[in-house]
Protein backbone atom coordinates (compact mmCIF):
# COMPACT_ATOMS: atom_id res chain seq x y z
CA UNK A 1 0.00 0.00 0.00
CA UNK A 2 2.91 2.34 0.74
CA UNK A 3 4.05 2.08 -2.89
CA UNK A 4 0.56 2.81 -4.17
CA UNK A 5 0.39 5.91 -1.98
CA UNK A 6 3.80 7.06 -3.18
CA UNK A 7 2.65 6.65 -6.77
CA UNK A 8 -0.49 8.73 -6.12
CA UNK A 9 1.54 11.44 -4.39
CA UNK A 10 3.84 11.66 -7.42
CA UNK A 11 0.90 11.69 -9.86
CA UNK A 12 -0.65 14.48 -7.76
CA UNK A 13 2.13 16.75 -9.00
CA UNK A 14 0.25 16.95 -12.29
CA UNK A 15 -2.39 19.01 -10.46
CA UNK A 16 0.20 21.72 -10.01
CA UNK A 17 1.99 21.50 -13.36
CA UNK A 18 0.74 24.08 -15.87
CA UNK A 19 0.53 23.12 -19.53
CA UNK A 20 3.59 24.55 -21.24
CA UNK A 21 1.83 25.72 -24.40
CA UNK A 22 -0.17 28.26 -22.36
CA UNK A 23 2.79 29.31 -20.21
CA UNK A 24 4.80 30.08 -23.35
CA UNK A 25 1.92 32.18 -24.69
CA UNK A 26 1.62 34.14 -21.48
CA UNK A 27 -1.83 32.89 -20.41
CA UNK A 28 -2.59 33.88 -16.80
CA UNK A 29 -3.25 31.02 -14.41
CA UNK A 30 -3.30 28.38 -17.16
CA UNK A 31 -4.82 24.92 -16.89
CA UNK A 32 -2.68 22.18 -15.40
CA UNK A 33 -1.87 18.83 -16.96
CA UNK A 34 -4.41 17.21 -14.61
CA UNK A 35 -7.09 19.72 -15.69
CA UNK A 36 -6.54 18.70 -19.29
CA UNK A 37 -6.65 14.99 -18.41
CA UNK A 38 -9.92 15.45 -16.52
CA UNK A 39 -11.86 16.96 -19.41
CA UNK A 40 -10.16 14.79 -22.00
CA UNK A 41 -11.25 11.65 -20.12
CA UNK A 42 -14.84 12.90 -19.90
CA UNK A 43 -14.71 13.72 -23.60
CA UNK A 44 -13.38 10.24 -24.37
CA UNK A 45 -16.22 8.69 -22.38
CA UNK A 46 -19.12 10.65 -23.83
CA UNK A 47 -17.83 10.39 -27.39
CA UNK A 48 -16.79 6.75 -27.06
CA UNK A 49 -20.44 5.86 -26.40
CA UNK A 50 -21.14 6.66 -30.04
CA UNK A 51 -18.43 4.29 -31.27
CA UNK A 52 -17.70 0.58 -31.20
CA UNK A 53 -14.75 0.86 -28.87
CA UNK A 54 -13.66 -0.69 -25.60
CA UNK A 55 -14.70 2.20 -23.34
CA UNK A 56 -12.94 0.93 -20.22
CA UNK A 57 -9.69 0.62 -22.13
CA UNK A 58 -10.06 4.05 -23.75
CA UNK A 59 -10.79 5.71 -20.39
CA UNK A 60 -7.79 4.12 -18.73
CA UNK A 61 -5.68 5.19 -21.68
CA UNK A 62 -6.87 8.76 -21.38
CA UNK A 63 -6.24 8.81 -17.62
CA UNK A 64 -2.65 7.63 -17.94
CA UNK A 65 -1.67 9.35 -21.21
CA UNK A 66 0.24 12.21 -19.51
CA UNK A 67 1.54 10.44 -16.37
CA UNK A 68 5.03 10.45 -17.85
CA UNK A 69 5.02 14.25 -17.72
CA UNK A 70 5.60 14.18 -13.95
CA UNK A 71 9.25 13.50 -14.82
CA UNK A 72 9.49 14.19 -18.56
CA UNK A 73 7.74 17.56 -18.46
CA UNK A 74 5.23 18.83 -21.01
CA UNK A 75 6.68 18.77 -24.53
CA UNK A 76 5.07 21.12 -27.07
CA UNK A 77 5.30 20.89 -30.87
CA UNK A 78 7.17 24.20 -30.73
CA UNK A 79 10.06 22.87 -28.60
CA UNK A 80 12.07 21.90 -31.65
CA UNK A 81 11.86 25.43 -33.07
CA UNK A 82 12.33 27.10 -29.68
CA UNK A 83 15.61 25.32 -29.16
CA UNK A 84 16.66 26.41 -32.64
CA UNK A 85 15.65 30.07 -32.32
CA UNK A 86 16.04 30.60 -28.58
CA UNK A 87 13.60 32.60 -26.54
CA UNK A 88 13.64 35.52 -28.97
CA UNK A 89 11.16 34.02 -31.35
CA UNK A 90 7.87 34.83 -29.66
CA UNK A 91 6.25 35.18 -33.10
CA UNK A 92 6.79 31.51 -33.73
CA UNK A 93 3.42 30.81 -32.08
CA UNK A 94 1.68 32.62 -34.92
CA UNK A 95 2.36 29.70 -37.21
CA UNK A 96 2.07 25.95 -36.84
CA UNK A 97 5.67 24.61 -36.77
CA UNK A 98 6.74 23.02 -40.03
CA UNK A 99 9.58 20.52 -40.12
CA UNK A 100 11.13 18.13 -42.60
CA UNK A 101 10.01 14.51 -42.34
CA UNK A 102 13.39 13.57 -40.93
CA UNK A 103 13.17 16.29 -38.25
CA UNK A 104 9.65 15.12 -37.32
CA UNK A 105 10.80 11.51 -37.00
CA UNK A 106 13.75 12.45 -34.79
CA UNK A 107 11.62 14.76 -32.62
CA UNK A 108 8.95 12.06 -32.23
CA UNK A 109 11.45 9.31 -31.39
CA UNK A 110 13.27 11.47 -28.83
CA UNK A 111 10.00 12.48 -27.18
CA UNK A 112 8.86 8.83 -27.08
CA UNK A 113 12.15 7.72 -25.57
CA UNK A 114 12.14 10.44 -22.90
CA UNK A 115 8.50 9.83 -21.96
CA UNK A 116 8.84 6.05 -21.95
CA UNK A 117 11.75 6.33 -19.51
CA UNK A 118 9.74 8.69 -17.30
CA UNK A 119 6.70 6.41 -17.34
CA UNK A 120 8.82 3.42 -16.33
CA UNK A 121 10.23 5.47 -13.47
CA UNK A 122 6.90 6.64 -12.11
CA UNK A 123 5.36 3.16 -12.33
CA UNK A 124 8.46 1.33 -11.08
CA UNK A 125 7.07 0.43 -7.65
CA UNK A 126 3.57 -0.54 -8.79
CA UNK A 127 2.50 -4.21 -8.83
CA UNK A 128 3.93 -5.74 -12.06
CA UNK A 129 0.54 -6.47 -13.64
CA UNK A 130 -0.69 -2.92 -13.15
CA UNK A 131 2.61 -1.47 -14.28
CA UNK A 132 2.57 -3.48 -17.49
CA UNK A 133 -1.02 -2.48 -18.19
CA UNK A 134 -0.17 1.23 -17.82
CA UNK A 135 2.96 0.97 -19.97
CA UNK A 136 1.14 -0.98 -22.68
CA UNK A 137 -1.84 1.37 -22.73
CA UNK A 138 0.52 4.30 -23.11
CA UNK A 139 2.36 2.56 -25.93
CA UNK A 140 -0.92 1.89 -27.76
CA UNK A 141 -1.86 5.53 -27.32
CA UNK A 142 1.48 7.06 -28.23
CA UNK A 143 1.99 4.93 -31.33
CA UNK A 144 -1.71 4.66 -32.26
CA UNK A 145 -1.48 0.88 -32.36
CA UNK A 146 -5.17 0.15 -31.72
CA UNK A 147 -8.57 1.68 -32.47
CA UNK A 148 -8.71 3.01 -28.91
CA UNK A 149 -5.16 4.36 -29.13
CA UNK A 150 -5.86 6.24 -32.34
CA UNK A 151 -9.16 7.61 -31.06
CA UNK A 152 -7.85 8.78 -27.67
CA UNK A 153 -4.80 10.37 -29.32
CA UNK A 154 -7.13 12.46 -31.46
CA UNK A 155 -9.41 13.32 -28.51
CA UNK A 156 -6.27 14.72 -26.86
CA UNK A 157 -5.86 17.14 -29.78
CA UNK A 158 -9.53 18.09 -29.85
CA UNK A 159 -9.59 18.85 -26.11
CA UNK A 160 -6.55 21.04 -26.69
CA UNK A 161 -8.41 22.83 -29.51
CA UNK A 162 -11.42 23.42 -27.23
CA UNK A 163 -9.17 24.88 -24.52
CA UNK A 164 -7.39 27.05 -27.09
CA UNK A 165 -10.73 28.37 -28.36
CA UNK A 166 -11.85 29.18 -24.81
CA UNK A 167 -8.65 31.12 -24.01
CA UNK A 168 -8.73 32.79 -27.42
CA UNK A 169 -12.35 33.87 -27.02
CA UNK A 170 -11.61 35.25 -23.57
CA UNK A 171 -8.57 37.38 -24.24
CA UNK A 172 -7.48 37.03 -27.90
CA UNK A 173 -3.92 36.95 -26.60
CA UNK A 174 -2.71 34.66 -29.36
CA UNK A 175 -3.57 33.64 -32.90
CA UNK A 176 -6.01 30.77 -33.20
CA UNK A 177 -5.03 29.90 -36.78
CA UNK A 178 -2.28 27.37 -35.90
CA UNK A 179 -4.80 25.23 -34.00
CA UNK A 180 -7.17 25.05 -36.92
CA UNK A 181 -4.34 24.29 -39.32
CA UNK A 182 -2.96 21.45 -37.22
CA UNK A 183 -6.35 19.91 -36.44
CA UNK A 184 -7.07 19.47 -40.16
CA UNK A 185 -3.91 17.36 -40.40
CA UNK A 186 -4.15 15.48 -37.09
CA UNK A 187 -7.73 14.30 -36.96
CA UNK A 188 -9.33 11.78 -39.29
CA UNK A 189 -11.94 10.18 -37.05
CA UNK A 190 -15.39 10.95 -38.58
CA UNK A 191 -17.06 11.48 -35.20
CA UNK A 192 -14.38 13.88 -34.02
CA UNK A 193 -14.47 15.73 -37.34
CA UNK A 194 -18.21 16.25 -36.75
CA UNK A 195 -17.49 17.47 -33.24
CA UNK A 196 -14.92 19.90 -34.63
CA UNK A 197 -17.59 21.36 -36.92
CA UNK A 198 -19.72 21.99 -33.82
CA UNK A 199 -16.76 23.75 -32.18
CA UNK A 200 -16.32 25.85 -35.29
CA UNK A 201 -19.96 26.98 -35.22
CA UNK A 202 -19.82 27.76 -31.51
CA UNK A 203 -16.63 29.81 -31.50
CA UNK A 204 -16.56 31.35 -34.96
CA UNK A 205 -20.23 32.18 -35.42
CA UNK A 206 -20.53 35.44 -37.33
CA UNK A 207 -22.57 38.03 -35.46
CA UNK B 1 -15.20 -4.04 -32.04
CA UNK B 2 -14.54 -4.53 -35.74
CA UNK B 3 -15.25 -2.23 -38.64
CA UNK B 4 -16.18 -3.41 -42.11
CA UNK B 5 -13.94 -1.29 -44.27
CA UNK B 6 -10.79 -1.47 -46.30
CA UNK B 7 -7.54 -0.79 -44.52
CA UNK B 8 -4.89 0.80 -46.71
CA UNK B 9 -1.47 -0.31 -45.56
CA UNK B 10 2.10 -0.08 -46.71
CA UNK B 11 3.99 -3.35 -47.13
CA UNK B 12 5.85 -2.68 -43.86
CA UNK B 13 2.61 -1.82 -42.05
CA UNK B 14 0.91 -5.03 -43.16
CA UNK B 15 3.99 -7.01 -42.20
CA UNK B 16 3.93 -5.50 -38.70
CA UNK B 17 0.24 -6.37 -38.27
CA UNK B 18 0.82 -9.96 -39.46
CA UNK B 19 3.78 -10.37 -37.12
CA UNK B 20 1.78 -9.07 -34.19
CA UNK B 21 -1.07 -11.44 -35.01
CA UNK B 22 1.35 -14.36 -35.24
CA UNK B 23 2.93 -13.49 -31.88
CA UNK B 24 -0.45 -13.16 -30.21
CA UNK B 25 -1.55 -16.49 -31.60
CA UNK B 26 1.55 -18.12 -30.13
CA UNK B 27 0.96 -16.31 -26.86
CA UNK B 28 -2.64 -17.47 -26.69
CA UNK B 29 -1.60 -21.03 -27.43
CA UNK B 30 1.03 -20.88 -24.68
CA UNK B 31 -1.48 -19.40 -22.25
CA UNK B 32 -4.13 -21.98 -22.93
CA UNK B 33 -1.52 -24.69 -22.46
CA UNK B 34 -0.71 -23.10 -19.13
CA UNK B 35 2.88 -22.43 -20.08
CA UNK B 36 4.81 -19.34 -19.19
CA UNK B 37 6.59 -18.49 -22.44
CA UNK B 38 10.08 -17.07 -22.23
CA UNK B 39 8.98 -14.16 -24.36
CA UNK B 40 7.05 -12.81 -21.37
CA UNK B 41 10.03 -12.83 -19.07
CA UNK B 42 11.94 -10.28 -21.07
CA UNK B 43 11.73 -6.59 -20.22
CA UNK B 44 12.91 -5.82 -23.75
CA UNK B 45 9.86 -7.29 -25.43
CA UNK B 46 7.82 -4.88 -27.50
CA UNK B 47 5.34 -3.85 -24.81
CA UNK B 48 2.19 -3.87 -26.94
CA UNK B 49 2.08 -7.64 -26.56
CA UNK B 50 2.37 -7.68 -22.82
CA UNK B 51 -0.96 -6.02 -22.08
CA UNK B 52 -2.59 -9.32 -22.83
CA UNK B 53 -0.46 -11.30 -20.44
CA UNK B 54 -3.06 -11.52 -17.70
CA UNK B 55 -6.24 -10.98 -19.62
CA UNK B 56 -7.20 -13.45 -22.30
CA UNK B 57 -10.21 -11.41 -23.38
CA UNK B 58 -7.99 -8.45 -24.22
CA UNK B 59 -5.81 -10.79 -26.20
CA UNK B 60 -8.76 -12.18 -28.14
CA UNK B 61 -10.23 -8.78 -28.85
CA UNK B 62 -6.91 -7.56 -30.25
CA UNK B 63 -6.62 -10.72 -32.36
CA UNK B 64 -10.11 -10.13 -33.76
CA UNK B 65 -9.16 -6.56 -34.60
CA UNK B 66 -5.95 -7.65 -36.33
CA UNK B 67 -7.70 -10.48 -38.16
CA UNK B 68 -10.26 -8.02 -39.49
CA UNK B 69 -7.48 -5.70 -40.65
CA UNK B 70 -5.58 -8.51 -42.39
CA UNK B 71 -8.75 -9.76 -44.14
CA UNK B 72 -9.65 -6.27 -45.36
CA UNK B 73 -6.14 -5.02 -46.02
CA UNK B 74 -5.44 -3.26 -49.30
CA UNK B 75 -1.75 -2.93 -50.03
CA UNK B 76 -0.63 0.55 -51.05
CA UNK B 77 1.11 0.14 -54.40
CA UNK B 78 3.40 2.55 -56.15
CA UNK B 79 1.44 3.98 -59.09
CA UNK B 80 2.59 3.57 -62.69
CA UNK B 81 5.29 6.03 -63.73
CA UNK B 82 2.88 8.25 -65.70
CA UNK B 83 0.68 8.61 -62.59
CA UNK B 84 3.49 9.39 -60.16
CA UNK B 85 2.94 13.13 -60.61
CA UNK B 86 -0.46 12.79 -58.90
CA UNK B 87 -0.94 12.62 -55.13
CA UNK B 88 -2.26 9.30 -53.88
CA UNK B 89 -1.65 6.97 -50.95
CA UNK B 90 2.03 6.34 -50.38
CA UNK B 91 3.15 9.66 -51.83
CA UNK B 92 5.62 11.83 -49.97
CA UNK B 93 4.52 15.38 -50.57
CA UNK B 94 6.68 18.48 -50.32
CA UNK B 95 4.56 21.56 -49.74
CA UNK B 96 4.79 25.20 -48.81
CA UNK B 97 2.28 26.42 -46.24
CA UNK B 98 2.23 30.07 -45.20
CA UNK B 99 5.77 30.53 -46.46
CA UNK B 100 7.11 27.49 -44.60
CA UNK B 101 8.32 24.25 -46.16
CA UNK B 102 6.78 21.01 -44.93
CA UNK B 103 7.00 17.39 -45.92
CA UNK B 104 4.80 14.38 -45.12
CA UNK B 105 3.72 11.01 -46.43
CA UNK B 106 0.09 10.19 -47.16
CA UNK B 107 -0.90 6.91 -45.50
CA UNK B 108 -4.04 5.02 -44.48
CA UNK B 109 -5.68 5.79 -41.14
CA UNK B 110 -4.02 2.82 -39.40
CA UNK B 111 -0.52 4.05 -40.07
CA UNK B 112 -1.16 7.76 -39.63
CA UNK B 113 1.11 9.53 -37.19
CA UNK B 114 1.26 13.24 -38.02
CA UNK B 115 3.89 13.82 -35.32
CA UNK B 116 6.19 11.51 -37.27
CA UNK B 117 5.27 12.95 -40.68
CA UNK B 118 2.54 10.50 -41.71
CA UNK B 119 -0.83 12.07 -42.51
CA UNK B 120 -4.04 10.10 -42.93
CA UNK B 121 -5.77 10.11 -46.30
CA UNK B 122 -9.03 10.46 -44.31
CA UNK B 123 -7.99 13.71 -42.62
CA UNK B 124 -9.33 16.94 -44.17
CA UNK B 125 -5.84 17.82 -45.49
CA UNK B 126 -5.23 14.30 -46.80
CA UNK B 127 -8.60 14.24 -48.58
CA UNK B 128 -8.01 17.67 -50.11
CA UNK B 129 -4.56 16.79 -51.47
CA UNK B 130 -5.45 13.50 -53.18
CA UNK B 131 -5.55 13.79 -56.96
CA UNK B 132 -3.52 17.00 -57.18
CA UNK B 133 -0.22 17.55 -58.96
CA UNK B 134 3.01 19.42 -58.29
CA UNK B 135 2.63 23.10 -59.07
CA UNK B 136 -0.98 23.19 -57.93
CA UNK B 137 -2.30 24.97 -54.85
CA UNK B 138 -4.88 23.33 -52.61
CA UNK B 139 -7.00 25.37 -50.23
CA UNK B 140 -8.23 23.70 -47.05
CA UNK B 141 -11.04 25.55 -45.36
CA UNK B 142 -11.80 25.49 -41.70
CA UNK B 143 -12.71 28.80 -40.09
CA UNK B 144 -9.51 29.93 -41.73
CA UNK B 145 -8.22 29.13 -45.21
CA UNK B 146 -4.88 27.40 -45.53
CA UNK B 147 -3.16 27.06 -48.88
CA UNK B 148 -0.91 24.08 -49.53
CA UNK B 149 1.37 24.82 -52.48
CA UNK B 150 2.50 21.46 -53.83
CA UNK B 151 6.20 21.61 -54.66
CA UNK B 152 7.12 17.99 -55.26
CA UNK B 153 5.59 14.51 -55.13
CA UNK B 154 7.74 11.47 -54.53
CA UNK B 155 6.92 7.76 -54.43
CA UNK B 156 9.28 5.18 -53.06
CA UNK B 157 9.63 2.61 -55.80
CA UNK B 158 9.82 -0.96 -54.60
Amino acid sequence: MKNLLNFLVEVGKLKRMPRMGWVLRGIDNPETIADHTFRMTLMTWILCCKKKLNISKALKMSLIHDLCEVYAGDTTPFDCILSRKGKKGKNIFNKWPRLSKKEKEIFFLNKCKKENKALRKITSKLPPKLRKEIINLWDEYEKGLTLEGRFVRQVDRVENLLQALEYWKKGKKFKIEPWWIQIEELVDDPLLLKFIKVLEKRFHKKK
Amino acid sequence: MTEEKNFYLTKEGLERIKNEYKSLKELKLAKTRGESPKILQSEDLNPEYLVFQEDISFLESRMTELDNIIKNAVLIKTPRKEKQNIIDLGATIFVEVGGQADEFTLVGSLEANPAAGKISNESPVGKALVGHKAGEAVVVSSPIQTTYKIKKIKYITS
